[in-house]
């Protein structure tokens, strides 16, 4: 049984939950970043869409103001300390100010066995975009989400992978399961600034999820039979509703936690 | 029994010399103990925290797995698991090498090995147990410290044992019952 998802339409419908405020989120460009970044937006953010090219983060920002939503494309590379700091800084100068930061953007996760790993072909891109990109956009974001006064939010994307290993992909989970670490210390770290970090795991129809599933037919069946709500999360209405909630005022008293959002198919935390 | 690693950990249980049964590789995870604010770490306090560590440890990883070992089990800080504050980057390497543990005895159950962790309280690692502060709203369960000759060996030699075959995947926390969550 596949019970259909609220609708990116009904996501669509404005709010002011994040009126005055702005989002960086990095990875923007499509799937689980996009889904998030049209979701701020359609609650009043302001929204910088963080793209590695512009050719991906360019709609998704034209997509945000024709919902008559405020939205920017800045073209990003987390993977450099750099770029990552001019695109605070654009973002600064645009809106004046940065409330929320959401790392979601990230590169590899190319099938391999552990034995066999090389560590530039199946570690460097994941590590620089995954661990090193935390370290980039947290430091980057950081003087102005304690000037947020209680509102500064730091949201971080990782994976269930990150709390119960992969057979498919072994390196993936260690980072995943850094950046959990990190959002932890940094939970205790930043807490009496009044700026609260947390991690999502979400399972959503991402472009690379869907290239999997047109890969090997079978796998969307097996997700959806081992998933109690019976189906994949929807990039927009599914994940990009949790990013509001953990970027918004109601999770003020939230920190150092993830929620894993995939349908109830891990059970693990 | 090798022993992978360079800090304190590592070289205490070099010499205690542990006797095992099954032929085991021991990856002690490289941590940094110096706690600096996360604002403050350059690319190369994160490189020498994240980057090195980890890569050492992939390859300690595949060595074992090379030599044929039946046992492998990393020996990792509870830090990664609590978060530390100031300690961010040393917590990363240690949740990092106490996950990939899964991933390995996921992909390497098949091939007769078993894949463990061992956490352990930070100060066995040289970190300051003032700097990680409490992690507990509870006391410790037990009084005294983990120490490596009467806490740490035993638990090593009982992993790397025939009697625990059909163990994999596992974290087994020794730090006198500080940290609870599994």
């Amino acid at each position: 049984m596949s019970v259909e998802s609220t609708s990116s339409t009904d996501a669509a419908t404005t709010g002011t939950r994040l009126a005055g405020r702005t989002a960086i989120v990095t990875g923007a460009g499509q799937g689980v970043g996009e889904g998030i970044a049209l979701r701020l937006a359609a609650e009043g953010a302001n929204v910088v869409v963080a793209a590695r090219r512009a050719e991906t983060g360019e709609p998704v920002a034209e997509a945000i103001r024709a919902r008559g939503g405020s939205g920017v494309c800045i073209e990003t590379d987390v993977s450099s300390r750099e770029s990552v700091q001019a695109c605070v800084a654009h973002t600064f100068e645009r809106f004046g100010g940065l409330q929320i930061m959401v790392h979601n953007a990230f590169h590899g996760g190319i099938p391999h066995k552990l034995e066999d790993a090389d560590l530039d072909r199946h570690w460097n891109a994941m590590s620089r975009t995954g661990v090193w990109a935390v370290l980039h956009t947290g430091q980057a974001a950081l003087p102005h989400l304690r000037a947020a006064n209680g509102r500064g939010r730091f949201i971080i994307l990782t994976s269930p992978s990150g709390v119960e290993g992969s057979a498919n992909i072994p390196l993936y989970s260690p980072v995943k399961a850094a950046e959990r670490a990190i959002a932890k210390s940094l939970a205790r770290e930043w807490g009496p600034t009044g700026v609260t970090v947390n991690c999502i795991g979400p399972v959503a129809a991402s472009p690379a999820l869907v290239a999997a599933f047109e890969r090997t037919p079978t796998l969307q069946g097996a997700i959806e039979a081992r998933t109690p709500l019976g189906r994949v999360g929807d990039p927009e209405s599914d994940i990009g509703s949790v990013a509001l909630f953990l970027a918004s005022d109601d999770s003020a008293f939230v920190t150092g936690q993830t929620i894993i959002c995939d349908g109830g198919s891990f059970l693990g935390l | 029994m090798v022993i992978e690693g360079t800090g304190v950990l590592a070289d205490a249980l070099r010499i205690a010399a542990v006797e095992v049964e099954c032929a085991t590789t021991v990856v002690v995870a490289d941590v940094v103990t110096t706690a600096t604010p996360f604002e403050t770490l350059t690319d190369e306090d994160f490189d020498a925290a994240w980057e090195q560590p980890m890569r050492h440890a992939i390859s300690a990883f595949q060595r074992a797995h090379r030599a044929g070992h039946a046992r492998l089990i990393a020996v990792v800080p509870t830090i990664g698991m609590s978060g530390a504050p100031n300690l961010a980057h040393a917590a990363a390497t240690a949740e990092a090498i106490r996950v990939m543990v899964k991933s390995a005895a996921r992909q390497w159950g098949a091939d007769g090995m078993t894949v463990n962790c061992i956490a352990l309280a930070p100060e066995l690692f040289g970190i300051d147990p003032a700097a990680v502060g409490d992690v507990s709203l509870a006391p410790p369960a037990l009084a005294g410290r983990t120490t490596v000759v009467d806490d740490v060996v035993p638990l090593v030699r009982m992993v790397a044992s025939a009697d625990a075959h059909h163990l994999t995947g596992a974290t087994l926390t020794a730090d006198g019952g500080v940290w609870m969550t599994a």
